[in-house]
């Protein structure tokens, strides 16, 4: 039979009456689209937001340098929250699989906490509580660290899915061989385990990168920060923040692209990730 | 002479560049059982799936008991409920029981009281052996335990003819003869049939007449006895000889 | 501070934060699944503007970081002339990304049925909404319950959006941060609220397995 999705056996090949119902919908349909589209430009017209300076700044390259300093922030901010978040991940996988039920237990702890308070409320510790222990941090790391923390609990789950996904004769195969369990994990158990997980480590990323976007409250030069300067430079709050929004918007949908690029290729689609949603 | 209930006309239909089906005609009477045969691609399944418009036709004409297939609608949905159908896959519904599958079609679209069609479901699945699985879910049913469940989801429908779309090719080969056994009686019965199937014994014993097709077209129609023993075309010999090489695929 | 200092002085405002972040899940939720629910219908109608607009929104909304909307609605909306209160363009928010999210499940809900059931039906003689009403939705539903408890577990750490207004009564996030900014309140005031979130989710969590091993469909 023939393969697609819901949306392709949903429905039977259409009679005559049914085929001219749809071409009716579309027409009304579009129409009803254009007319939004319509309403919405009319708006920004009347309101004075199409009016050339405050768009005509994107041509300039400052702009664009300027906002792309604010970029490579975010970047670093989202990639060493991802690199601390993974270290993190393993140890935490590392302790679940021990044998020892206090480890286990401290370790499931720890990654329930983590995925059960919003990255917010441990940016707002770091920003606020951390200092009051007398612990000085600059603004990046006030950023990174709260979102790797709210980060490795799900990462450590998505691992030990990858892990669990090797087939368990792998295991008893290796230890035949004579090699310890260490040695079977990290060379055996682990390498597998983790390409299974690629995607959904991916996916992940946005979720990261979403986050980072509360860099404001610790005053972090980021993307959205650097938005900040330029508003008030230009005095063009909406424009900015609307060209802000697609910046992240097309990065996501980039990073979500590639996440089921790899999943289809290798025959897999990312796992739904727990608590898929960044704030 | 009396009227046949399917009546296949002249039909033809593309997969894009591929013909599937060449100017095919054929008709069922009642009571008649028909077994299309014929080597994988030949079109017998798209053939047997366009007789209730599982398949579009691009053209020619579908008459069931004399009125044209129509093409959409209710008055569609209605012609296929007199028409019953079986899968090769079995397709029985995974979030009912075994139960609710045989009355969902006869409480919804024939509107008959879920009491009586209960009582009938339960008449039915005894009759096809699995009366005691009628309260547990299609997946806790073996392969010919299925297949046998959505026979009676198909006659809870009084059917006026079968439609068998290669109902044992996903089976066990323990269990393609429970299926088969509910076919003959069913045969024996009086149903008329149309089967697609690779199961030539039971071709040979149930069939009225075997229709042969190869590359979407009716190569060849004669009854089981005179198709097996001197089959007429170049082509169904050929395919009569690989079923009965020693490696054959069946 | 200490816990029983703390709790005196402010157990009335964590309760009331936790009522909030509670309401405005809740609320959120809600919203969520009807739009959701709505806009799922638009990405299978057979309608091809209609199926590139439910696309389209998804996209946006599961890849837009919630800060940035807030911002656009509360800061950058006016400008054209459109305001709401506070608290309305955190709702706005909080219900429109659950809403990409919830219509992602209910897809992958709905392809989790073999077209064959589909067909079964339709040869049974089915007409498209009753196939929609006793094949394709009870099982797109029940197949969701747990990306659904998840989705809600989400839908209740994006509320966390609230802290980033004035907004009164504050929710569990915007306390820890006022307690904060009017006295030490130290790791304390982080903790309660941290609890707080945890229980609940693991509440929602423990609910949303008992539901899934319930209507779970074997296949």
């Amino acid at each position: 039979m023939r393969n697609g999705t819901i949306r392709d056996f949903l429905y039977e090949a259409p009679g005559p009456k049914t085929r001219r119902r749809i071409r009716i919908a579309t027409a009304i349909a579009l129409a009803a689209l254009l007319v939004l589209i319509a309403l919405i430009i009319r708006q920004f017209a009347a309101t004075g937001q199409l009016s050339a300076r405050y768009w005509s700044f994107f041509l300039r390259a400052t702009t664009w340098t300027f906002l792309g300093q604010g970029l490579l922030t975010t970047v670093e901010v989202a990639l060493t929250a991802a690199l601390i978040s993974f270290a993190v991940a393993f140890l935490l996988l590392r302790l679940r699989l021990r044998r020892s039920r206090v480890l286990r237990a401290i370790s499931t702890a720890i990654i329930e906490f983590t995925r059960g308070v919003p990255t917010l409320l441990f940016i707002y510790f770091f920003f606020l509580v951390v200092p009051q222990l007398g612990w000085k941090l600059s603004a990046f790391w006030k950023i990174t660290l709260p979102v790797a923390i709210s980060a490795c609990g799900v990462v450590s789950e998505v691992l030990r899915s990858g892990v669990n996904s090797v087939p368990k004769g792998q295991t008893e195969a290796a230890l035949c061989l004579g090699l310890t369990e260490t040695r079977t994990f990290y060379r055996i158990i682990f390498p597998q385990g983790i390409r299974y997980v690629v995607p959904t480590l991916i996916a992940e990323l946005v979720i990261v990168l979403k986050d980072t976007t509360f860099a404001y409250i610790v005053s972090c030069a980021d993307l959205m920060q650097n938005a900040k300067v330029l508003i008030s430079n230009y005095d063009a709050m909406l424009s900015v923040y609307l060209v802000v929004a697609v910046i992240y918007i097309l990065i996501n949908y980039l990073l979500n692209r590639l996440s089921d690029r790899i999943a289809t290729r290798s025959g897999r689609r990312a796992a739904s990730l727990p608590g898929g949603i960044a704030q | 002479m009396s009227q046949p209930v399917i009546d296949i006309r002249h039909i033809d239909k593309h997969y894009g560049q591929l013909h599937v089906l060449k100017d095919i005609s054929l008709s069922v009477e009642k009571g008649e059982v028909v077994v299309i045969i014929g080597p994988s691609g030949s079109g017998k399944s798209t053939l047997c799936r366009t007789i209730n418009r599982l398949e579009t036709i691009d053209s020619g004409e579908i008459l069931i008991n004399g009125t044209a297939l129509p093409q959409e609608g209710r008055k569609l949905a209605e012609l296929r409920s007199q028409i019953g159908m079986v899968f090769q896959s079995f397709n029985l519904f995974a979030h009912m029981t075994v139960l609710d599958n045989v009355i969902l079609a006869p409480t919804e679209v024939l509107h008959i009281p879920k009491k009586q069609a209960r009582e009938e479901a339960i008449q039915l699945l005894e009759r096809v052996g699995v009366g005691d699985q009628a309260l547990k879910v299609p997946a806790q049913l073996s392969g010919g335990q299925q297949q046998r469940a959505a026979i009676a989801r198909a006659l809870a429908m009084h059917p006026q003819a079968m439609l068998f779309d290669e109902p044992t090719s996903a089976l066990d080969p323990e269990m393609i003869g429970e299926v088969l056994n509910v076919m003959t009686e069913l045969a024996e019965n009086g149903m008329t049939m149309v089967i697609v199937t690779h199961e030539m014994s039971f071709a040979r014993r149930v069939a009225d007449r075997i229709v042969f097709m190869d590359a979407g077209t009716i190569v060849e129609e004669n009854t089981p006895e005179v198709f097996f023993a001197h089959p007429a075309s170049e082509r169904a010999q050929n395919f009569l000889r690989t079923l009965h090489a020693p490696q054959g695929e069946d | 501070m200490s816990l029983s200092a703390l709790l005196s002085q402010y157990g009335d405002r964590y309760l009331q934060s936790l009522f909030t972040t509670w309401r405005l899940t809740a609320l959120s939720f809600l919203g969520a699944f009807v739009l959701g629910i709505l806009i799922t219908v638009c990405r299978v109608c057979p309608v091809k503007p209609l199926r590139a607009f439910g696309d389209f929104y998804v996209q946006i909304f599961r890849n837009i970081p919630g800060a940035t909307l807030l911002i656009l609605l509360v800061y950058a909306l006016p400008y054209l002339k459109i305001t709401f209160p506070y608290d309305v363009c955190v709702l706005i928010a909080t219900i429109l990304i659950p809403s990409a999210f919830c219509s992602e499940n209910l897809m992958s809900g709905m392809n989790t049925i073999p077209p064959g059931q589909i067909e079964a039906a339709r040869a049974l003689g089915l007409t498209f909404l009753q196939i929609l009403r006793r094949v394709v939705i009870p099982q797109a539903l029940r197949s969701t319950v747990l990306p659904m408890t998840n989705l809600l577990v989400a839908t209740m750490l994006t509320t966390a959006l609230a802290s980033q207004v004035p907004m009164r009564p504050m929710d569990l996030t915007g306390i820890v941060s006022y307690i904060n900014t009017h006295a030490t309140g130290g790791v304390t005031a982080f903790a309660i609220s941290a609890a707080l979130y945890c229980l609940t989710g693991i509440v929602i969590g423990r609910i949303g397995s008992f539901i899934d091993r319930k209507v779970r469909i074997l296949r």
